[in-house]
C-alpha cells in the first residue's frame, strides 16, 4: 500500500521532471545541445519570482523585494577610491514596485526566463555550433556553473520558502486519507500532475501542428529545409532556446512552493533521464518518462519504510539512484561497443603535447612551493595547498577527459568517497580532537594503510563507473556521471550506517601520522592549518601526480588513451582493446581523485559532505579546462586560478567581497570563452606557443603564428 | 600452401537487406587476393564482417584455422588480421609516426606500470616495425606531420601503413588507390606486391579494375552481395558474367588491356 500511496505522491516530482524533460528536448532539437543548465534556468527564475513577491508566508524573511536582479553580476566591485566616486557600474537590480500582483511577477520572471534562453543562444550555443562536442559540453556546464554562482550572489542562494502561484505550501490542506490509503497526499499535487500534462501537451501540438514546429523538425534533418519555409536556422534555434527556457521557468514558479530554488539546478538529472526516455527527441517520451521517474523515485522512496528495507539503503540514496538506474538501462542497452559505421566524429580535439623533460619541470615547481612555504605563514600557506590539492585532483580530469576524451563529473565524487573511506578506515570510536562533536566507530587502521585502502577503494568504484561508459559515450557519458554524482552523494557519502556517524553530518578528519611523521594540516598550537610538513606532503602527493600523468602522455598507454579520444574504432582496428584502455584510464584518474580526497581529508579538521558537492567538482572543471584539460601545466594553471587557488587569493585580496560565486562566475564565464576561442587548449599551451613565436623571433628561426599553431608536430612540442 | 582466410555462407544483414549473402571465400597464406565488385556490392561489409565490426547473422569465417565468431575486433587484429578503412579513419590528432606506433606496440599487462615509471624504450623492433612500414608506404619523409597536414593521397597511405606497421598475417586493405592518381596507383602496386616477401598476406579491395587485375593472383567478383566469379585475372578478365555485370563488355576489354600492360609493368619493376 505504501508503495502503491508512493505512486501518486511521485506525481507531483513527475510534474517538474516531466517539463523540465520537454524543455530539455526542445533545445536539443532546435540546436542539438544537452542543456546542463537546464535547471539552472528554473532555479534563476524561481529566484526572480519570489524576489519580486518578496513573500513573507514563508520561513524565509526577506527585508525588501519587488526587484528583479538581471542575469550577471557587477564586474567592477565598489571598492577603494571607486566606492567614493559613485561609478555606476553593470545595472544588475532594477526595482519594478512593492508587493507585484501575481499575474505581473509571473509575466516578468518568465520574461527573465526567456531573456536566459536568448542570452544563452546568443552568448555560448551560437558561437559554439560548429565546435567539438567536448567543447559544446563544457560550455553547457559552464552555464550550468554561472547561473547557480550568479544566482548565489544576486540572491544569496538559499532556500526560499513561497506559497506558490495557488498560494500552496507542502503541508497547506493535504488531501487527507487519499483514496482510502490512510496517507495524505500534499494538496498540490494533482494540480501540479494536470498542469505538467497540460503544459506538455501544448508543447507537443506547437511543435506538431505549426508552421514554426515544421520548420524546426525540418531544421532537425537539414538547415535548408527551414530556410524553405522562410525561417533563418539561428532565429529558429534562438527561439527554440527561449521556448526551451520559459518552460523550464514555468515549472520553476509552479514547484516553488515544493522546493527551494537550489534545488532546481540539479533537477536536471532526472529531467535529463525522462529526456533520454524520450531518446532526447520526442516531447511525449520526455513527459512520460519524466512522470514515470518521479513515481518510480517515489516508490523507491515508500518502500524504505518497510521493516525488512536494509538500513544501509537511505531513502535520499533511492530517490536520486532511481534516474541514474533508469538512465544506465536506456543508454547501455542502446549503446554501441564501438559506434558504427557513419558516426559523425568527435571533431578537432585540442592537442595533447607532451613534456619532454617533466623532472626539470618537477624540480622548479617543487623549489617554488617549498620557497613559497617558507615565506608564507597562516592564510596564505593555506592557500598554498588549496592550489596543490586543486592541482592534484586537476590531474584526475586531465587524464580522463584531456588524454582519454570521456566527459566524466564524477571524480570529484570519487575524492569525495576516498576521503569518506579514510574517516571511517582510520576511526576508532574515540574522539579524535577535544572540539570534535562525535567520535565516529571504525576499524582504526593506521594511516598510511587506512590512506592506501581509501584510494584502492576510489578505484574500485571509478572502474566500476567505467564499465557503463564502454558503451555511453560522449555527451550522455556526461549527463549519466552528473547523475552519479548525486547518486554517491546520497548513496554512499550521506550514509551513515556504512560511513559512520558523522556522514551526513560533519565528519572529523583523522589526525594524520605517517611513519612517525605528523602530516596534518593542523597545527596542534595555533589551531590553524597551516602546519608546513602537510605542505610537503601535499607537495610530494602532486609531484607524484603529476610525473604519472606526464609519464602516462609519453608512454604507450597516453599514445592509446588519444588514438581512443580520437576514433575508437580506428583503435580497436589497430588491436586496442578498447574497454579494457578506457577502464585502466578511469582507474588512473580514479587514483589521482583519491589522492586528491586523502589531501582533502588531511587538510580540514571537520568536514561535511557539502565540500563534495556538484558546483565544487564543476568548477574544478572549469579551470582545468580553463588553464587547458590536456597538459600538466594545464592543470597547474587551473589550480593557481581555481577558487581558494593563489591568483585567484590574491585576486579578492585587492578587490573587497570577492567570494566564491564571485570566482565561479568569472571561472565559468573564462571556461565559455575558451571553449569557443582555444578549443580547451587553454591557457598553458597559449602560453608556450606565444613563447615559442618569441624565441623563434629571437633567434631569427621562425616563423609565421600560424605555423606555430597549426603545423607542428603535436607530439615533438615540448611544454617543460 | 595454407589456408590463412576462409569463410563459409557468410551473411550480413541490414534490416532485411543482404549486404553479404553466403559468401565463400578462401585466402591462401603467401598470395595475393583481391576482391572486386561495383559500389555498394557489399565489399566493405565483408571486411567489416571478419573483422569483427558488423555482427554476421549466419556463416563462419575462420583465420589461420581459428574461428573467428567469438572474437572481439581488436583480438583479430592481434591474431594478425589487420584492416584499412575505406574511409580512412586515421587520429588525426596524433602524428603520423604516433598513428603508426598505436599499432605497433603489443598490449602486455605490465605496459601501465611500464608507462608509470617510464621503463626508457630503446631503439627496439618496434621501432624498426614502424620505420619500415612507414618506407614501404614511401611517407617516411611525413612521420612528423598531422595526418590533416598530408594531401588525401597521402593520408591513404598513412591508413595503410598503419595497418602494415602492426605486423600483420593478412592485411585487407579497402579501396587504398581510391583518390590516387595513375602513377601513385601504379606504385603502390609495386610496393604491395612487396608485402608478399614479408610474410603479409594481402586481400585488396578496390574498383580500380586495372590495379586489381594487374597485382592479384586470384580474384574474387562480388555483386548484390554475392560472390558471382572467382579465378586468376585471366579468368576473370574473359569472364562473361563478370563482364556484363560490372564492366560492360567494350569497357572490360579495354581496361583488361591496359591492365595487362600495367602488370607487365610492375612484374618487370620487381625484377
Ligand atoms: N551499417 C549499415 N547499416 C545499413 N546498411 C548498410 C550499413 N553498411 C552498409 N550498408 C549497406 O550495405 C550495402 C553494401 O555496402 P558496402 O559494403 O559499403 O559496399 P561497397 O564497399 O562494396 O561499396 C549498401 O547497400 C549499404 O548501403
Ligand atoms: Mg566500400
Amino acid at each position: 500500500m505504501d508503495v502503491l500511496f508512493g505512486a501518486f505522491a511521485g506525481l507531483g516530482a513527475g510534474a517538474v521532471f516531466a517539463i523540465l524533460g520537454v524543455g530539455l528536448v526542445v533545445a536539443y532539437r532546435g540546436s542539438g545541445v544537452i542543456n546542463f543548465a537546464h535547471g539552472a534556468v528554473a532555479a534563476y527564475t524561481a529566484f526572480t519570482w519570489d524576489e519580486l513577491r518578496n513573500t513573507t508566508h514563508g520561513a524565509y524573511v526577506k527585508d525588501d523585494g519587488g526587484s528583479i536582479f538581471l542575469p550577471w553580476f557587477d564586474p567592477i566591485p565598489e571598492w577603494g577610491f571607486l566606492k567614493a566616486l559613485h561609478i555606476n557600474n553593470l545595472p544588475v537590480e532594477i526595482y519594478i514596485m512593492n508587493d507585484p500582483p501575481v499575474w505581473l511577477a509571473a509575466l516578468l520572471s518568465l520574461a527573465m526566463a526567456a531573456f536566459i534562453g536568448f542570452l544563452m543562444h546568443i552568448m555560448v550555443f551560437r558561437p559554439l555550433r560548429n565546435a567539438p562536442l567536448l567543447a559544446k559540453v563544457i560550455g553547457s556546464v559552464g552555464v550550468m556553473l554561472y547561473l547557480q554562482s550568479v544566482a548565489n550572489l544576486n540572491f544569496g542562494g538559499a532556500n526560499r520558502a513561497d506559497n506558490g502561484f495557488w498560494e500552496f505550501t507542502s503541508t497547506n490542506e493535504p488531501i487527507r486519507n487519499f483514496l482510502g490509503m490512510d496517507r495524505n497526499l500534499a494538496g498540490s499535487t494533482l494540480y501540479l500532475a494536470v498542469a505538467a500534462l497540460i503544459i506538455g501537451t501544448a508543447t507537443w501540438a506547437l511543435y506538431r501542428f505549426t508552421r514554426f514546429g515544421l520548420a524546426t523538425r525540418a531544421a532537425d534533418e537539414n538547415e535548408k529545409g527551414a530556410t524553405l519555409l522562410g525561417y533563418s536556422p539561428q532565429l529558429l534555434a534562438g527561439l527554440n532556446w527561449v521556448i526551451s527556457s520559459v518552460l523550464a521557468g514555468a515549472i520553476g514558479i509552479l514547484f516553488i512552493h515544493r522546493a527551494g530554488p537550489p534545488t532546481f539546478i540539479l533537477f536536471v538529472v532526472p529531467a535529463l533521464a525522462a529526456a533520454l526516455v524520450g531518446s532526447l527527441t520526442s516531447i511525449m517520451g520526455a513527459l512520460a518518462g519524466g512522470f514515470g521517474i518521479g513515481m518510480i523515485a517515489s516508490m523507491g522512496v515508500n518502500a524504505t519504510s518497510y521493516d525488512w528495507w536494509p538500513e544501509w539503503l537511505p531513502s535520499d540514496g533511492v530517490r536520486t539512484f532511481a534516474p541514474v538506474l533508469v538512465m544506465i538501462l536506456v543508454l547501455y542497452f542502446r549503446g554501441d561497443r564501438l559506434p558504427i559505421r557513419g558516426t559523425v566524429g568527435v571533431g578537432r580535439q585540442p592537442r595533447a603535447p607532451f613534456a619532454k623533460h617533466p623532472l626539470v619541470g618537477l624540480g622548479i615547481g617543487i623549489g617554488i612551493v617549498v620557497l613559497m612555504s617558507n615565506i608564507f605563514t597562516a592564510n596564505w600557506e593555506s592557500t598554498l595547498t588549496t592550489t596543490l590539492l586543486s592541482i592534484m585532483f586537476m590531474l584526475s580530469l586531465t587524464v580522463l577527459v584531456g588524454f582519454l576524451g570521456q566527459i566524466s563529473l564524477v571524480q570529484w565524487s570519487l575524492a569525495g568517497f576516498a576521503c569518506w573511506t579514510l574517516i571511517r578506515l582510520s576511526a576508532d570510536g574515540t574522539k579524535i580532537r577535544a572540539m570534535d562533536f562525535l567520535a565516529i566507530d571504525g576499524p582504526g587502521w593506521p594511516d598510511p594503510l587506512a590512506a592506501l585502502a581509501a584510494i584502492i577503494a576510489a578505484v574500485i568504484l571509478g572502474v566500476l563507473i567505467s564499465i557503463p561508459a564502454l558503451r555511453i559515450r560522449g555527451v550522455q557519458l556526461a549527463v549519466v556521471t552528473l547523475a552519479a554524482v548525486v547518486a554517491i552523494e546520497d548513496l554512499l557519502l550521506r550514509n551513515e550506517p556504512l560511513m559512520g556517524a558523522g556522514a551526513a553530518t560533519t565528519n572529523p578528519t583523522p589526525d594524520p601520522n605517517w611513519f612517525g611523521v605528523e602530516v596534518g594540516a593542523l597545527d596542534e598550537k595555533t589551531f590553524r592549518t597551516d602546519y608546513w610538513k602537510y605542505t610537503i606532503f601535499a607537495l610530494i602527493f602532486v609531484a607524484i601526480g603529476g610525473l604519472i600523468v606526464a609519464n602516462l602522455r609519453r608512454g604507450i598507454l597516453g599514445r592509446r588513451f588519444l588514438a581512443i579520444r580520437s576514433n575508437e574504432r580506428a583503435a580497436a582496428a589497430a588491436g586496442v582493446d578498447v574497454a579494457r584502455t578506457k577502464m585502466i584510464g578511469f582507474g588512473v584518474s580514479s587514483l589521482l581523485a583519491g589522492m586528491a580526497g586523502i589531501l582533502v581529508a588531511y587538510k580540514v579538521p571537520v568536514i561535511t559532505s557539502e565540500y563534495f558537492n556538484p558546483f565544487v567538482g564543476l568548477g574544478f572543471l572549469a579551470f582545468v579546462y580553463l588553464g587547458g584539460i590536456t597538459t600538466v601545466w594545464g592543470a597547474i594553471f587551473g589550480g593557481l586560478l581555481a577558487a581558494g587557488g593563489i591568483i585567484s587569493e590574491f585576486g579578492s585580496l585587492h578587490f573587497e567581497g570577492i567570494t566564491q560565486a564571485y570566482i565561479n562566475a568569472v571561472g565559468a564565464i573564462g571556461l565559455v570563452i575558451n571553449a569557443i576561442v582555444t578549443n580547451g587548449e587553454g591557457v598553458a599551451l597559449m602560453l608556450t606557443n606565444r613563447s615559442k613565436e618569441m624565441t623563434g623571433v629571437m633567434r631569427g628561426t621562425s616563423s609565421s603564428p600560424n605555423e606555430v599553431s597549426g603545423s607542428i608536430d603535436a607530439n615533438t612540442q615540448e611544454v617543460s | 600452401m595454407s589456408v590463412l582466410l576462409e569463410t563459409k555462407d557468410l551473411t550480413v544483414t541490414f534490416g532485411g537487406l543482404n549486404a553479404n549473402n553466403h559468401v565463400d571465400l578462401k585466402v591462401d597464406s603467401g598470395s595475393f587476393v583481391g576482391l572486386i565488385g561495383p559500389n555498394g556490392a557489399g565489399k566493405t561489409t565483408f571486411i567489416d564482417a571478419i573483422t569483427g565490426f558488423v555482427p554476421t547473422s549466419a556463416g563462419s569465417a575462420t583465420f589461420g584455422g581459428q574461428d573467428l565468431s567469438e572474437l572481439k575486433p581488436h583480438q583479430r587484429a592481434q591474431l594478425g588480421l589487420v584492416r584499412t578503412f575505406q574511409s580512412l579513419e586515421l587520429f588525426e590528432d596524433l602524428s603520423v609516426r604516433d598513428n603508426l606506433l598505436v599499432a605497433a606496440y603489443p598490449t602486455r599487462w605490465y605496459t601501465l606500470l611500464q608507462d608509470i615509471f617510464y621503463v626508457k624504450q630503446k631503439k627496439n623492433d618496434v621501432e624498426e616495425k614502424v620505420d619500415w612500414a612507414l618506407e614501404v608506404a614511401g611517407i617516411a619523409h611525413q612521420a612528423d606531420i598531422l595526418p590533416t597536414d598530408l594531401p588525401h593521397g597521402q593520408r591513404k597511405l598513412v591508413g595503410v601503413a598503419r595497418a602494415l606497421a602492426a605486423q600483420p598475417n593478412l592485411v585487407l586493405l579497402d579501396e587504398p588507390a581510391a583518390g590516387l592518381d595513375t602513377a601513385e596507383s601504379n606504385s603502390l602496386g609495386t610496393h604491395l606486391r612487396d608485402l608478399l616477401k614479408h610474410d603479409i598476406t594481402v586481400f585488396l579491395i578496390d574498383h580500380d579494375m586495372g590495379l586489381v587485375l594487374s597485382v592479384c593472383d586470384y580474384i574474387y567478383v562480388m555483386d548484390f552481395g554475392k560472390i558471382i566469379a572467382e579465378g586468376t585475372p585471366s579468368e576473370i578478365r574473359t569472364n562473361p558474367e563478370v563482364i556484363s555485370a560490372y564492366l560492360g563488355e567494350e569497357a572490360g576489354e579495354i581496361q583488361a588491356r591496359s591492365a595487362e600492360e600495367l602488370r607487365d609493368m610492375t612484374i618487370e619493376g620487381n625484377e
